[in-house]
């Protein structure tokens, strides 16, 4: 073989990897300088640590950091914990299984701002959930549920959207457990909890970490849902970063980026935290 | 004795069908009723607590919308950088994809990893500093801008399908039409090509609805005067909530792309090389 031959398999990989790697290196690197006072748009660049000092010590940035935070959690293990029952129950093909399974992942279709329009449209005054409650005699008036201040409607979209995602990536390895491995649980005398978290859960672990990471990820850079449905009085930190880039003439993207740059942290270290802390938890309840 | 467990075993196996065809109805079906009814309520009359369902119903909304929005424009915007994004994403995607699927190197599993990296980032992480990029490399063009944009961060889904689509076509049947005697274009043309064909087109319309869908750079970069259908609904979500116009546009998005996805869907099963070579 000659040398041309095995450059080749690196030459067909330039135009798809490369625009990638530009594309995120450039991003990640524009957010880091400018959150230390690099390639600002006005005024002098220079290095600088005070873009994040202002930010960090900001209330409001805080909050909007554990709020993000809690939502990501709550998402992530609320859509995975659906998620499970649902891929277990259709473990087996069934008459209108191939429906169902349909039926659950028809959200994945649906645009997260429709979803959202949906949602609000069903809870509003007008909705039909007002409707309902009223006509069955549950309350004399239509209550006000919309931008709710616990953010529930938020956790909720999350999930709508979620759940059929963890589904699908759950599935697949939840139908490869052999027969053979639950009968033998089954047979010492595990329950169905024993089973899912000494069989099932250890089994699909990676799988189930893969879930959790991507939701996390997800829903902890969420601006559609909260901006929609959240409460009014927080913000996200994906919103809480667009309105301080938008607002602050002088400094808002050096401050931006630092929202930025502690975004992406919080994407990367919180969801790995909860992917190592699920595979502790299930090897120490596991023996 | 038999008929009552077959009747148990009925209830067992139908229950949580029907229990999941309520659920079903609750959180997608009735929630889309309800956006179509809205958006087919007659302007001239409101449809107002304690009405239970809207006074007058009529098409003049759409119209209204059609007439008087920026939704023409928008829609022109949406599918024309769609169009350019999925051609362009796919020129970009065959080489590496079938690198991917048909070769084997040092290096094949991390190169993978690798272009997996934006479904990492926070989509409006990206959209901003990625606005903040062409403001300093001098691309003013929301057009020029968003379609750079969506062409990056799909490439990693046009890859992904165009790999299986090229590990799906069989070795030997090149080989055969290769001791055959045929030229590199015919058996690219009878061995390749045919294996191939369902997962190019399935990935060209994932990638336009993906496009059409995106929001964060289209709204960032876009912002203020170039729309798509994703921040022409957001306009009316935000501080003029206008319920009936969200829910005409709700539908304008969601239609066209559940049905485009179905076509999708379809050409991916008709893909593994079984059913088009007749060969198991």
């Amino acid at each position: 073989m000659s040398a041309s031959f095995s450059v080749r398999p690196y030459l067909l990989l330039l135009p798809g990897l490369l625009p990638i790697l530009a594309f995120m290196s450039l991003v990640i690197g524009m957010a880091l300088s400018q959150s230390v006072g690099y390639f600002n748009f006005s005024g002098d660049s220079g290095f600088s640590l005070r873009f994040w000092h202002t930010v960090l010590s900001e209330q409001q940035f805080w909050r909007a950091f554990w709020y993000s935070a809690r939502i990501a959690l709550f998402s992530s293990l609320l859509s995975v914990a659906l998620a499970y029952p649902v891929a277990l129950w259709l473990r087996r093909p069934f008459a209108g299984s191939d429906l169902v399974s349909a039926l659950i992942k028809a959200p994945i279709l649906v645009h997260g701002l429709v979803a959202a329009f949906l949602y609000v449209n069903f809870i509003s005054f007008q909705g039909f959930l007002n409707a309902a409650l009223v006509h069955l005699g549950l309350v004399a008036r239509p209550i006000r549920m919309q931008n709710d201040p616990y953010a529930i409607g938020v956790v909720i979209l999350q999930v709508w959207k979620n759940m059929p995602f963890a589904f699908l990536i759950l599935t697949g390895p939840v139908r490869a457990i052999g027969d053979d491995i639950l009968d033998a649980a089954r047979d010492l005398g595990a329950g169905a909890f024993a089973r899912l978290r000494r069989v099932i859960l250890p089994l699909t672990l990676r799988s189930l970490q893969a879930a959790l990471i991507l939701i996390f990820i997800g829903a902890a850079g969420d601006y559609s849902f909260q901006s929609v449905a959240g409460p009014t009085s927080l913000n996200s930190l994906a919103q809480y970063m667009v309105r301080i880039q938008q607002d602050n003439a002088g400094h808002g993207w050096n401050e931006a980026a630092v929202i930025a740059v502690m975004l992406m942290g919080l994407s990367l270290f919180g969801s790995a935290a909860l992917a190592a802390l699920i595979q502790f938890l299930l090897r120490r309840t596991g023996r | 004795m038999r008929r009552h467990r077959s009747a148990a075993l009925l209830v067992q196996t139908r229950l949580p069908v029907v229990l999941a065809l309520t659920v079903f109805t609750i959180v997608l079906a009735l929630p889309f009723a309800m956006a179509v009814l809205w958006s087919l309520v007659d302007p001239s009359h409101p449809w107002a607590y304690p009405a239970v369902l809207p006074p007058v119903l009529s098409f003049r909304r759409w119209i209204e919308i059609w007439t008087t929005s920026a939704l023409p424009q928008a829609l022109a915007n949406s599918y024309l950088l769609a169009a350019t994004v999925s051609v362009s994403t796919l020129l970009l995607a065959l080489p590496t994809a079938y690198a991917f699927g048909r070769l084997q190197f040092p290096g094949k599993a991390t190169a993978q990893m690798l272009t997996l990296i934006p479904l990492a980032m926070p989509g409006f992480v990206g959209a901003i500093f990625f606005s903040a990029l062409l403001v300093r490399f001098g691309v003013y063009s929301r057009f020029a801008g968003i379609a750079l944009g969506h062409t990056v961060i799909f490439l990693p889904y046009a890859i992904r399908l165009l790999s299986l689509s090229f590990a799906m076509v069989r070795q030997d049947l090149i080989d055969a039409a290769r001791d055959l005697g045929a030229s590199p274009l015919t058996v690219f043309r009878t061995a390749t090509l045919p294996v191939l064909k369902p997962g190019l087109l399935a990935a060209l319309i994932i990638v336009f609805i993906l496009s059409i869908e995106e929001f964060a750079i289209s709204y960032i970069v876009g912002a203020p005067d170039f729309t798509t259908v994703p921040t022409i609904l957001y306009s009316y979500l935000g501080y003029n909530f206008i319920r009936p116009n969200a829910a005409a546009i709700s539908l304008i998005l969601v239609v066209p792309n559940v049905l485009l996805m179905l076509i999708a869907e379809r050409l991916l099963k008709s893909a593994d090389p079984a059913t088009i070579t007749g060969k198991g």
